[in-house]
């Protein structure tokens, strides 16, 4: 049969649409990887010649340093706390399924609603009446409350999938509320609380207008130094220290895609074999 | 915009501004810490030179012994290089000739750090280094001691610096930079730059009003003499008349960028940063000081101070040491304060310090105190009622 | 379920919930509270919403802004969604690898980067001029049009997510039904595939618009100082003039922006739906 013009037309013209927006998403990146390379000492293109001393300052200047491990401890930390609350109480949700645990989950949404300038407005305020500014902890908490409603959706798209009578089964063989969740329920929701990790990590990792109203000097996350960057030189490590996190974030989704690509193609062995 | 580090410390104390001036300080710090970076200056000739100037003797005016015999002073300044450059500038100089130990702190004196201090009856510092707004600020909480201009020399310093509660340490200047490969003509004045069919493109004036509403009233034709009190109907209006070829600079390095990136072809930004652009660009970018705005750096003493008001005058009476000045002036850029100064600068330097006699006889010298005075409107005072004018402006 | 089984479970949930309560909500109703009572108790600030043009001014910028990203960002994300759904799988994968992986590059590293492609000598300009397409640079960034760009490229995966989760769901052979009918390509498009995707643009359209209204870094950087949304004379408010009446009158204001653009949408959607919580 032969195709419609007008859909054949229609597709092309989607598809070079989808594309010139997918360009148009990418090229602030394009243009980061080149001025990471830059020979010159503020942020531009290369003039004369490619460089590393942007990468290298990274690890030789205590400041990015120093910075990179306070946004890691900050995330690794947040991270953490995230996970537990945020999982616990999805689980208490599902498993309660009541309007009132209804309202609860959508409760715990309200931090992805509230516009961050005035959660940072909010926070600062409290946090001085707590004596937890410039602290770790008060960095941490607050990351943690940002995160915390991530946790809750993955975990509770994960849960929508899970079948009660696994949970059951588990205590009507005499397991306890404690051990089912650790060996029951845990293990099955895995892929919901990994992708809440992963975006709690990078809430925290990446957060900067809380960041810069409840820390000061004791507590110095890698957003805040990169906007230092920018607002007092220019400094060209940032592209570095950029096209670092591209490369990183770019090996993660290549795994992440081989492994998925990987368990399909077992999967489908196992089909397979279980066919004939 | 610079979210200021500490907010919170200033939050204790709502009623302290950090006036944006101490920008500058923080500006210069970043300047030298930036040559130091990139190695324009390595560490050790920085060091060299300063340590090679400061150990010059210094012509001390102290009168013998001090009564307290306080072991130490703690001067405080915005950190990084300047701890250095503060070090051997005044430091080594005021030990040697008093045995008094000299501490540069690098902490940053924010003027409701200040006033925590003072109120909780702990001070730790003797003298800071802040901005005229801050020591007016300060002055009106009460926090401040008077300068004993018996020890402190006021005609070391321009008059209009001295103030009752603080005075001058360096000098800086607000001043018209240009491309002159993007002009037909250099522009001798604020009428230039406001002349956007003599000069067409953009400008680059600054987010925050203070050092430009001096720029607008010259440009509305006042003259020299008569900008204060400002107008601020007046030169608001004047901002308007060229604001859609107007992008705001926030912190020295974006002025410096806007020009080095050639988004602008003029620009009213501090004379350390056009200087910058000048060495870059080899001369393009060059500056005049035609109407230029001086502004001072300040000493202020906090209320009972720990090693006691006389030593910490005798401090501020020893930097107000010509070469003392100089070493400060070649490590950061900072304008000596002291005139008598301008004569030592070298031949090859003069042409960058605001106090030179032939650069000062063209600039205006800021009259910091109107900044604080009541502008008549909802309370606020005349900084505050025109930050809100300003910003009004730019974004309408 | 037992009484006994149903208090574990709630006291399960109980530990995020009292967090969020005691230094979540407690600090937003402070903010609150703030508002109306400092200097002066009263509603001396929100006066200034109706006094002040200059606060007019910037509501309006701010919702200008917002209106336009938003519509930009929803179309420009539909047609993405919408492709995605149509390709094959390889095709798909290589697209949401290029929408995640912008997903996470800095906020701060994306605006100065438009900043260099975009300012008068910068990638865009010397381009075009190159190409003899325009004599004198644009104004591309500085201004609102910088913002816009900038925002709408933050927003796009926000946007084409939810789209594309509910294209996952329609029936193509609806469409094929109604082309069997005899519906042309383009009817079929607009009749049914349309209707049937509009939880999808809606649930994208509140969360871009919800998200826009609060921006604050990349107006910031990108706006050369002249774009001032409302988060950032919260900002200045707060911190250069120290007014905390302002400050938090102003927060208050976007907060209940915020909700009230949500319980209108809510009459029409669940929004449940759109924030992932089933």
């Amino acid at each position: 049969m032969k195709k419609d013009p007008r859909v054949v037309f229609g597709r092309c013209m989607m598809l070079g649409l989808a594309w010139t927006v997918l360009a148009f998403l990418v090229v602030p990146m394009a243009i980061v990887v080149p001025v990471s390379f830059t020979d010159q000492y503020f942020l531009s293109l290369p003039k004369e010649g490619l460089s590393l001393q942007h990468y290298a300052a990274f690890f030789e200047k205590d400041i990015w340093i120093s910075a990179t491990l306070d946004s890691l401890i900050v995330a690794i930390a947040s991270t953490i706390c995230a996970l537990f609350l945020g999982t616990l109480c999805a689980i208490g949700c599902w498993r309660l399924a009541s309007n009132r645990a209804e309202m609860v989950r959508t409760f715990m949404l309200t931090p992805i609603i509230v516009p961050t300038i005035v959660q940072a407005l909010a926070m600062y305020r409290f946090w001085i009446d707590l004596g937890i500014m410039d602290t770790y902890f008060g960095l941490i908490l607050a990351h943690t409350l940002i995160a915390v409603p991530y946790v809750v959706v993955t975990v509770s798209s994960s849960l929508a999938n899970f079948d009660v009578r696994l949970e059951q089964a588990s205590r009507n063989l005499g397991g306890s509320t404690s051990q089912t969740i650790r060996w029951v329920i845990v293990p099955s929701i895995m892929p919901g609380i990994l992708s809440g990790a992963l975006f709690a990590f990078t809430i925290s990792f990446d957060e900067i207008v809380v960041a810069l109203f409840i820390t000061s000097r004791n507590v110095y996350t890698l957003p805040k130094r990169i906007w230092d960057g920018i607002q007092d030189h220019l400094d060209p490590t940032i592209a570095s220290i950029a096209t670092m996190l591209i490369a990183i974030t770019l090996a993660l989704l290549l795994t992440e895609l081989w492994a998925r690509q990987r368990q399909r193609a077992k999967r489908t062995a196992r089909i397979d074999i279980g066919g004939e | 915009m610079s979210l200021i580090k500490t907010l919170y410390e200033k939050d204790l104390y709502p009623e302290i501004e950090d006036s944006a001036e101490s920008d500058f300080a923080r500006d210069c710090i970043q300047i030298a810490s930036e040559r130091l970076a990139k190695g324009e200056i390595d560490r050790r000739t920085f060091m060299k030179a300063i340590a090679f100037l400061g150990a010059a003797p210094a012509v001390m005016t102290l009168g013998g012994k001090t009564a307290q015999a306080a072991e130490e002073v703690v001067v405080v300044n915005w950190g990084g290089p300047a701890v250095e450059a503060y070090t051997q500038a005044f430091g080594v100089p005021f030990e040697k000739a008093t045995g008094v130990k000299v501490v540069i702190d690098g902490t940053g004196p924010l003027g409701s750090k200040i006033k925590a201090m003072v109120d909780a009856n702990a001070v730790t510092w003797d003298v800071c280094d802040t901005g005229t707004g801050t020591t007016l600020v300060l002055e009106k909480q009460g926090v401040l001691q008077k300068i004993d201009y018996g020890i402190v020399d006021k005609s070391k310093m321009q008059e209009k610096f001295a103030y009752e509660y603080g005075c001058a340490n360096y000098m800086f200047s607000f001043i018209l930079a240009y491309n002159k490969t993007k002009v037909p003509s250099a522009p001798t004045g604020w009428a230039d730059f406001w002349d956007l069919e003599k000069f067409p493109g953009y400008r680059t004036l600054r987010k925050q009003p203070n050092g430009m509403l001096e720029a607008c009233m010259m440009a509305a034709g006042k003259d020299k003499d008569s900008i204060y009190p400002i107008d601020l109907d007046l030169a608001i209006g004047k901002l308007k008349e060229i604001k859609d070829y107007v992008i705001a600079w926030g912190s020295g390095s974006q002025s410096q960028e806007l020009f080095r990136t050639g988004e602008v072809i003029m620009g009213d930004i501090w004379h350390t940063r056009a200087n910058l652009l000048n060495q870059e660009t080899n001369g393009d970018v060059t500056w005049t000081w035609e109407q230029g705005i001086v502004t001072a750096g300040m000493w202020n003493v906090p209320n009972n101070n720990p090693a006691g008001t006389k030593t910490a005058m005798e401090f501020i009476a020893s930097a107000q040491d010509p070469e003392q000045q100089l070493v400060l002036f070649n490590a950061m850029g900072n304008g000596p304060a002291n005139p008598a100064a301008a004569a030592q600068v070298p031949d090859d330097k003069k042409y960058i310090d605001p106090g030179q006699p032939e650069n000062l006889a063209k600039q205006v010298l800021q009259n910091g105190p109107w900044y604080q005075e009541d502008s008549g409107v909802r309370n606020l005072t005349n900084d505050e009622l025109s930050r809100e004018m300003w910003l009004d402006a730019l974004s309408s | 379920m037992h009484a006994s089984l149903s208090r574990v479970y709630w006291l399960l949930i109980a530990p995020a919930v009292l967090l969020m309560l005691v230094f979540y909500i407690y600090p937003l109703v402070q903010v609150l509270w703030i508002s109306v009572t400092d200097p002066v108790p009263g509603f001396g600030n929100y006066m200034e919403l109706i006094d002040r043009p200059l606060i007019h001014r910037i509501w309006i910028t701010t919702l200008r802004i917002c209106v336009i990203t938003t519509s930009i960002t929803v179309i420009a994300g539909y047609a993405v969604a919408y492709a995605m759904a149509q390709v094959g799988e390889r095709q798909r994968t290589w697209m949401m690898f290029c929408l995640l992986l912008t997903f996470w590059l800095s906020v701060l590293i994306r605006a100065f980067a438009w900043v260099m492609l975009l300012r008068t000598q910068g990638i865009v300009n010397t381009g075009l001029q190159e190409m003899g397409l325009i004599d004198e640079p644009l104004r591309l960034v500085r201004n609102e049009f910088g913002v816009i760009v900038g925002m709408v490229h933050f927003m796009l995966p926000l946007a084409v997510l939810p789209i594309y989760s509910n294209m996952t769901g329609i029936e193509a052979r609806l469409v094929s039904a109604a082309r069997g009918l005899g519906a042309s390509p383009f009817e079929a498009f607009f009749n049914i595939y349309l209707p049937l995707s509009k939880p999808g643009i809606i649930a994208a359209t509140i969360l871009v618009f919800v998200f826009s209204l609060g921006f604050f870094i990349t107006p910031a950087l990108l706006g050369g100082g002249k774009v001032v949304m409302i988060s950032e004379y919260i900002q200045v408010s707060f911190e250069e003039t120290l007014r905390w009446g302002q400050a938090t009158m102003l927060a208050s204001t976007l907060l209940f922006s915020v909700l009230l653009s949500l319980a209108l949408v809510a009459r029409f959607v669940d929004l449940k739906k759109v924030f992932g919580a089933r």
